[in-house]
């Protein structure tokens, strides 16, 4: 009874509301005086070269319908080309559900509401009025990735057919990455791990439940299997059992010891080094050990970094990196991600584990210092500001960086310098 | 009118920043400890602890302990301690005995000294369960006597008795970034300090999991290395790329800092460890090379 109802009242309104919106439009054109077409087709009559684009294959439905005032406010607007808001505003005005509000990750140029850097807002040659068609498309901003999947010497067939085969564009609800399906999921939709194939091939392993993409890139690599480029030397000679415990056991993938004590087993040298210095790389000794920084299995960088150092050492060092990001001048072997050329990342006899004890020598293995500055510096020069501190480089400069220019902690080099020479302070 | 607001407007102008410093400057700093009674300089001082008479200092690169005496004229003293088994001293507590506790770096092991300094033996705890192996980041002795050990590789904290054997032990929670350090406060709680995401947990008095006290505190400060808590369970919190001690009320809401980067007396640079005795507060002022005192303003 009720239903009945609602759907008489819903009915009733349509009714009433549907011939008043045309009797508004049409009020509207008569209050204004407006010209047939003025919401749209007249434009074309000035926006000439309009006229060839709706003559491409996929044209905007707004567009081809004429109602050019869709998107553009015909006589000012506080937005270029006359749009009536901003380009991801509008957009999202018949596209809400282009990013679902669960999504776990979500395009970039999409959080951005840059909607133009991928389709065209009137007309394209390609399907979606994308800009450019299939991968050059992804690629034009992915260059590196591009690139990667260009050089490498075994291809995964779905990067050719398409990056849309197993990535959403806008946003995804299932996974990081824009991912459709979360992995092995999503790797499972082709390739079927009950097959004696694929179980040969991990050693009958049961790895259906683990993550692929800790072995295998999915872009393609170098290396048969679509392994990455760096692969842990008992995955590469199919000794899986160097590690875990045995594949017919209750407990296949159990390592056989954990953290750092599972490692030492080979590279039990390295361990010791490391447990013999003063201080040690905190995260060696705890529970995920050397897994905090490598990857057991193998990855795209030199000795199974999980990732570049940069991304790596700043998850935990994040302050440290930011200073650099925000820095005025920029510390090189930061920005190329070379946190190694100062620090050793397992341990060392010395603070921040620098691999000098000098600080003087281990700047000076990049900085000629005699030529940007004569100022005395060495264990002979005491710091007037501290009788315990000798001059060095780090008297002056932070080597992460600071707000200004050259490292420095002041805003000017003489703000600085009268730290000291007092007698110069205005 | 107008003519009469304008000597309210004076006084606020000249009152409102004045205020605001009283509030911001609540420590003042009083003492620095550059040298060791024979004149010997402090290097890399990492690890200080503190009785209303005593302070101990970790002077760590000089792979020694010295003992100050803390009285109404000063601080005195900075005799040398030095034990082979100890090499490079971290982080120091007191029990109430006097006896002297030190985390040395390169055993990763904890060395404990009579009161008069000489080697009493290496912790070593009895009936943990398993994981046997301990990786021990840091430790706490409270008032009773009691250790807490911070075990990075069974990511767990452990409570011994006096005597090193197992009380019980507390799971770090899964979703922590990096812990740093742990504390005690005087009701008994357990706090972890999550140096990477830069927040406290709290397992209350007997609880057998910790849980949030404080938000992410990256607003406030950098690199946070070490928690401690004064006799009220005000707590003070290392701030090691900040240069500076951020204060913290007993609920884990920030009340304000202590000190700021720099070289000068009463500026820090990469502090280690702070101690509270009474109303000094006593910061190893690392990279600075000296041990630094700062008095609560009455």
């Amino acid at each position: 009874m009720t239903q009945r109802l609602t759907i008489a009242i819903a009915f009733t309104l349509a009714l009433l509301l549907l011939p008043g919106g045309i009797v508004r439009a049409e009020d509207n054109a008569l209050k204004f005086k407006l010209k047939p077409g003025a919401s749209g087709k007249l434009c074309l009559n000035c926006h000439n070269d309009m006229q060839e684009t709706v003559k491409k294959p996929f044209v905007h439905t707004p567009l081809k319908a004429g109602e050019c005032i869709g998107c553009h406010s015909p006589h000012a607007s506080s937005h270029g080309k006359l749009l009536a808001a901003e380009t991801g505003s509008i957009c999202r005005l018949c596209h809400s559900s282009v990013v679902p509000a669960d999504a776990k990750s979500v395009h970039k140029v999409v959080g951005e509401g840059s909607c133009m850097k991928c389709h065209d807002p009137h007309a394209a040659a390609n399907k979606s009025n994308l800009v450019k068609g299939g991968n050059d498309l992804c690629f034009s901003c992915h260059k590196e990735m591009g690139d990667a999947v260009a050089k490498a010497r075994f291809k995964h067939p779905p990067v050719a057919k398409g990056c849309l085969t197993c990535h959403d564009p806008h946003a995804s609800t299932k996974g990081g990455f824009l991912l459709k399906s979360d992995v092995p999921g999503l790797c499972l939709g082709c390739h079927n791990a009950t097959k004696p194939l694929f179980i040969k091939q991990h050693m009958n392993y049961p790895v259906a439940g683990s993550r692929c993409t800790s072995c295998h890139d999915p872009h393609g690599s170098d290396r048969p299997s679509i392994l990455y480029n760096t692969v842990h030397k008992p995955v590469a000679n199919r000794m899986c059992n160097q590690c875990h415990e045995e594949a017919g056991s209750a407990n296949p993938l159990k390592t056989k010891r954990t953290g750092f004590e599972l490692c030492k087993g080979c590279h039990n040298d390295m361990v010791n080094t490391a447990m013999g210095k003063n201080r040690i790389h905190w995260p060696l000794l705890a529970g995920r050990g050397c897994l905090a920084c490598h990857n057991p299995h193998a990855s795209r960088q030199k000795a199974l970094i999980k990732g570049d150092l940069l991304t790596l050492c700043g998850s935990c060092h994040k302050d440290t990196i930011q200073r650099q990001e925000k820095s005025v001048t920029k510390h090189k072997p930061i920005m190329e991600g070379n946190c190694i050329a100062c620090h050793d990342p397992h341990g060392s006899d010395n603070l921040f584990l620098v691999n000098n004890a000098s600080t003087i020598e281990l700047c000076g293995k990049c900085h000629d210092w005699q030529k940007h500055s004569t100022h005395p510096i060495g264990d002979k020069v005491k710091d007037p500001r501290n009788k315990n501190q000798t001059l060095q480089c780090l008297s002056c400069h932070r080597s992460h960086g600071t707000d200004y220019k050259h490292f420095i902690p002041f805003p000017t080099t003489s703000d600085l310098c009268v730290q000291c020479h007092e007698q110069f302070k205005r | 009118m107008r003519r009469s607001f304008i000597p309210i407007i004076v006084i606020l102008a000249v009152m409102l920043p004045l205020a605001c410093q009283a509030a911001a400057d609540k420590y003042k700093q009083t003492t620095s400890l550059y040298k060791d009674d024979k004149g010997g300089s402090l290097k890399a001082p990492e690890g200080v602890a503190c009785t209303d008479k005593a302070l101990i200092v970790a002077d760590t690169a000089n792979g020694r302990l010295l003992r100050f005496t803390l009285g109404s004229d000063g601080v005195k003293g900075g005799t040398e301690i030095k034990v082979p088994q100890l090499s490079y001293p971290l982080r120091l507590q007191l029990a109430p005995g006097g006896d002297i506790y030190a985390l040395d770096g390169r055993l990763h092991r904890i060395v404990h000294l009579t009161p008069d300094g000489a080697f009493a033996g290496y912790l070593d705890p009895q009936g943990i369960p398993a994981p046997g192996t301990m990786s021990i980041r840091s430790f706490r002795v409270d008032g009773s006597g009691t250790i807490y050990l911070l075990d990075l590789f069974g990511q767990r904290v452990l409570v011994l008795n006096q005597a090193g054997a197992f009380i019980r032990q507390v799971p770090l929670p899964g979703d922590h970034g990096f812990p740093s350090d742990l504390a005690v406060t005087p009701s008994g709680d357990l706090l972890l300090l999550d140096g990477t995401k830069g927040a406290v947990l709290i397992a209350r008095n007997g609880a057998e999991s910790f849980s949030p006290l404080t938000a992410k505190l990256q607003e406030s400060v950098s690199f946070p290395t070490y928690l401690t808590s004064d006799d009220r369970g005000g707590l003070f919190l290392v701030d090691q790329d900040g240069g500076t001690i951020a204060t913290l009320g007993p609920d884990g809401s920030p009340t304000g800092r202590i000190a700021t980067l720099g070289w000068k007396e009463g500026q820090l640079y990469y502090p280690g460890q702070v101690a509270v005795c009474g109303s000094t507060i006593v910061v190893a002022d690392r990279n600075n090379n000296r041990v630094q005192l700062f008095e609560a303003l009455k």
